[in-house]
């Protein structure tokens, strides 16, 4: 058997090419429904191209070999002689399941940035509001500022201007012209103009107005703050406007959740991006024996290649031949990948954007001023010795959020550059999702 | 710093005290540490600081005189690091006997302690299994956040005309004619007459550094951390299996749970005891385990949700004493290590020692039974 971790579109064609030779699979999700980050649609899957969406879940609910288990979460995987016994949470009880081999499909979630106002009501991520509209059918407010950077800012504020919304701007903080870096990609990529020109269309259709080398520095009241930012994002003097809107929805691409691999011991390595993904060699066999990894935790690379990834894991471990052109394929992908990292870096500037009263650790609550003395006052010189200090990276969502700001900010202070050792680090937890310690202590009595 | 009295190497609680009580003697004090300060063992442990865990004997009394030198600490250097005279409250769920029989002897050398009965117990901690109906408490136990202590402590050691230097590994103690002449890091070389071997579970690389020897090895230890939660636990509470695990010379897994409220709300669950190296491993029975001992003394914590699991290196000696005083082959080497799961408790009264000793002053105990003297004999 195979056991497949998420089911979206890195997992959901793992499975698929699994199953092509009849391999049991057990596809797994903390979510009801299929399609993981950006195809969890309520009713049918709209968007560019959304037919890819559409076969892929047909073939995967008409696969006999295929078993999907929903609204499970994943706390834990541990090793047991030659196979891997994988823990979750389901329906309030923990069970488990063991497979010879494993394939990681976990995605990544939103990064944010803080700027003053980010922890108000009305501020989110774009992920936030696109999977409340995707999976409960809310639209988040009115009136709507989407920024940030990267190209997934374009579907998020078409998705919400085709539900009803006004989306008052869109912002990205770089500009588009950084695409002249990467020639090779976008000429090997020729397809991805198409993908352009609806999102251009569906713009003029909602008057959706494009802003580039702006950022929302400030929000508070229903007024945002957007500063013309350089290419370090540090702001342009006497360059700010305000806007009005209910919500801004900011993003600032995405990071891996590299908890279930690094728990089984899979090698990781910081990307040119400072994002710490997983090491995997050309059949997406990652450092571990047994274990493969698709999708964004193993670079961050958009749903396209993510789909490539997954079908080649899926081959390998189910032993099937991986035809050539699959291999070249993904590297063309990976090309745009890496122009998409080129295009859109996030740039330390934003360390400006904040005041000594900014909330860094939203979970613990803890200010800007604080992290900052716990490097000059008390000599913490990465995040974890300011964590220790502060408790920021301590709360709920264990530094998820926050720990690499806080990285970035210590090193500010420092002058030392944030290390691959401490990136690694705090990317790492023993505990993927919360468990009861009711449930816990339950799972040893039924072993 | 160009000519310290004394270096002390290590900037976790038992190198921080001891430059804190060494520059409050008139010296002149570097302090070094390979990473930032807190970076190793105290920066992976709890803050208990207790007298309940320990039978009568040397222990204890540097234990008893460590726990009042943390207030005065706090005194000194400033209400910053969360101490609180918070007390322990230990139970028995079979046989009593023993514990009982051990709180009677604590009381004959300085220990106060409070027999309960049913009643009081739970009018002490509410939350406690209805089942458990005998205990002991002890007020004198107290709890603190050591990673600001240490940095506290280190702070006020600087402004008092200190110097920390942090990212500085030893590579070399040099010894002339059998006595300490400088070290050598990796941020450059000190000549100095005076060292305290403050690097707890490595302090045995040190020693062998300065061609000495001390048998200081890890003993992994693996914490729990829930959410914040409502008030549920108010003192520290343990079951009486942990004192005969403390005391253990067993290199099998033992468990026996502490269980204990922070003052950010989150519960904290240790700790595991097992001698297994540096592997640093997760293990995931060890946490149900944990998991079921606690649930067990209080069944309210069964719905609250685990967050964190993390896990440190006691360092110990084959006799789980410390080891405090001058090493038996090189003059002008002094260890202060070794404190294995209560070396945040120890340090103030290790540090008092320490200083006492390189100053060749009176001391409020003899520290005979911690010397480092006592392992020269086996490997010499
Ligand atoms: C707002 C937004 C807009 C986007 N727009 C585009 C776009 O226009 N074009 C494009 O190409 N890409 C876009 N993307 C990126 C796209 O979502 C990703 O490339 C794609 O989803 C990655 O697929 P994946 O399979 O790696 O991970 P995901 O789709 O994130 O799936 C991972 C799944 O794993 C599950 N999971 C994780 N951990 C556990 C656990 N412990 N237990 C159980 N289940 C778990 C998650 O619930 C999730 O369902 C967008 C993303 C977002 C958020
Ligand atoms: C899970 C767990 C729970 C615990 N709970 C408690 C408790 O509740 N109460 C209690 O009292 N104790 C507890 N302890 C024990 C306590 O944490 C330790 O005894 C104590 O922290 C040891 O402090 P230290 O200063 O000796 O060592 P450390 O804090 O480890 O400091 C040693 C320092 O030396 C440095 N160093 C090492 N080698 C070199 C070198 N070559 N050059 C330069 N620097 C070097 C290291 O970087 C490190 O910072 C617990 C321990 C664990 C693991």
């Amino acid at each position: 058997m195979i056991i497949v971790i998420g089911a979206g579109p890195a997992g959901l064609a793992a499975a698929e090419a699994a199953s092509r030779n009849g391999s049991e699979v057990a596809l797994i999700d903390s979510s009801s429904r299929l399609g993981g980050q950006y195809w969890r649609h309520r009713s049918k899957v709209t968007g560019y191209r959304s037919n890819r969406a559409d076969e892929i879940f047909a073939k995967v609910s008409a696969a006999q070999s295929i078993t999907h288990i929903s609204e499970a979460n994943i706390w834990s995987a541990e090793r047991e002689g030659n196979l891997i016994r994988v823990n979750y949470l389901q329906g309030g009880i923990e069970s488990s399941l063991t497979a010879e081999k494993v394939i990681i499909a976990t995605g990544a979630y939103d990064r944010t940035l803080p700027f003053p106002g980010w922890d108000t009501p009305g501020s989110m991520t774009p992920g936030a509001a696109q999977s409340l509209l995707k999976g409960q059918g809310v639209l988040v407010g009115k009136r709507i500022i989407v920024a940030g950077t990267g190209p997934f800012l374009l579907p998020v504020a078409t998705g919400l201007a085709e539900a009803g919304a006004e989306i008052v701007a869109l912002i990205d903080a770089n500009s588009p012209l950084r695409w002249s870096l990467s020639p090779l990609a976008l000429l090997t990529n020729i397809t991805k103009f198409s993908e352009l020109v609806y999102y251009v269309r569906l713009m003029r259709k909602f008057r959706i107005r494009p802003h580039f080398g702006r950022a929302v520095t400030t929000f508070a009241n229903g007024v945002a703050t957007i500063s013309a930012v350089n290419s370090g994002f540090h702001i342009k003097s006497g360059k700010s406007q305000a806007m009005r809107a209910d919500v801004v929805a900011v993003g600032w691409g995405f990071v891996p959740d590299l908890s279930l691999g690094g728990i089984l011991g899979c090698a990781q390595r910081v990307d040119s991006d400072g994002t710490v993904i997983f090491e995997v060699d050309e059949n997406q066999l990652s450092s571990q024996p047994q274990i493969w990894i698709a999708g964004e935790a193993t670079g961050i690379g958009g749903a396209d290649l993510s789909l490539i990834e997954g079908e080649i894991a899926g081959l390998a471990a189910s032993g099937q031949k991986i035809r050539h052109a699959l291999l070249t394929e993904r590297v063309r992908k990976q090309r745009f990948a890496n122009a998409l990292k080129r295009s859109y870096p996030v740039r330390d500037g934003w360390r400006e954007w904040i005041t000594s009263n900014t909330t860094i650790c939203r979970c613990e609550e803890v200010k800007s001023q604080e992290i900052k003395d716990s490097v000059s006052e008390l000599g913490a010189e990465d995040s974890r010795t300011s964590k220790l200090f502060t408790r920021a990276g301590m709360g709920l969502c264990q530094g998820r959020m926050c720990s690499r700001n806080v990285s970035e900010i210590v090193s500010g202070i420092t002058q030392c550059a944030v290390t691959d050792g401490e990136r690694i680090a705090a990317s790492n937890r023993p505990i993927a999702a919360p468990i009861s310690l009711g449930q816990l202590s339950d799972g040893k009595n039924s072993r | 710093m160009k000519n310290p009295d004394a270096i002390v190497i290590g900037a976790g609680i038992v190198g921080a005290s001891s430059a804190l009580s060494l520059t409050n003697a008139g010296l002149k004090v570097l302090v070094i540490d390979r990473g930032a300060v807190s970076s190793g063992t105290t920066g992976a442990g709890e803050g208990n600081i207790l007298v309940s865990d320990k039978d009568p004997g040397p222990e204890l009394t540097l234990a008893l005189h460590s726990r009042n030198l943390w207030f005065e600490m706090q005194e000194d250097v400033g209400d910053s690091f969360e101490l609180e005279a918070k007390g322990g409250v230990v139970v028995a769920r079979r046989d009593d006997g023993p514990l009982m029989k051990l709180a009677t002897e604590q009381s004959h050398h300085g220990v106060t302690i409070e027999k309960c009965n049913e009643t009081r117990l739970h009018e002490l901690e509410p939350y406690l299994h209805p089942d458990i109906s005998s205990g002991v408490f002890y007020p004198q136990d107290a709890q603190c956040q050591p990673m600001l202590a240490a940095a506290h402590v280190i702070r006020t050691v600087v402004q008092r005309g200190g110097e920390f230097i942090s990212q500085a590994k030893v590579t070399r103690i040099i010894v002339e004619d059998c006595a300490v002449v400088g070290i050598e890091t990796t941020r450059g070389t000190f000549r100095v007459p005076i060292i305290v071997n403050a690097t707890g579970t490595w302090a045995g690389e040190l020693a062998e550094l300065a061609g000495s020897y001390l048998p200081i090895a890890p003993r992994k230890g693996f914490i729990l951390v829930t959410e914040p939660t409502k008030k549920y636990i108010f003192h520290k509470v343990y079951d009486s299996d942990y004192v005969a695990n403390v005391a253990s010379s067993d290199a099998d897994l033992q468990t026996s749970t502490v269980v204990e409220g922070t003052r950010s709300g989150t519960i904290l669950i240790g700790a595991s005891r097992e001698r297994v190296g540096f592997d640093g491993a997760m293990s995931y029975e060890i946490l149900r385990t944990l998991a079921a001992q606690a649930t067990s003394l209080f069944p309210v914590l069964r719905d609250v949700q685990l967050l964190r699991a993390y896990r440190g290196f006691r360092p110990y000696a084959p006799d789980h004493l410390p080891v405090i005083g001058q090493d038996a082959k090189v003059k002008g080497l002094w260890h202060s290590a070794g404190h294995e799961g209560a070396g945040i408790g120890l340090a103030p009264g290790s540090a008092a020692l320490i200083t006492d000793a390189i100053l060749g002053r009176d001391s409020f105990m003899d520290g005979a039974a911690f010397s480092p003297a006592r392992f020269a004999t086996v490997n010499s």
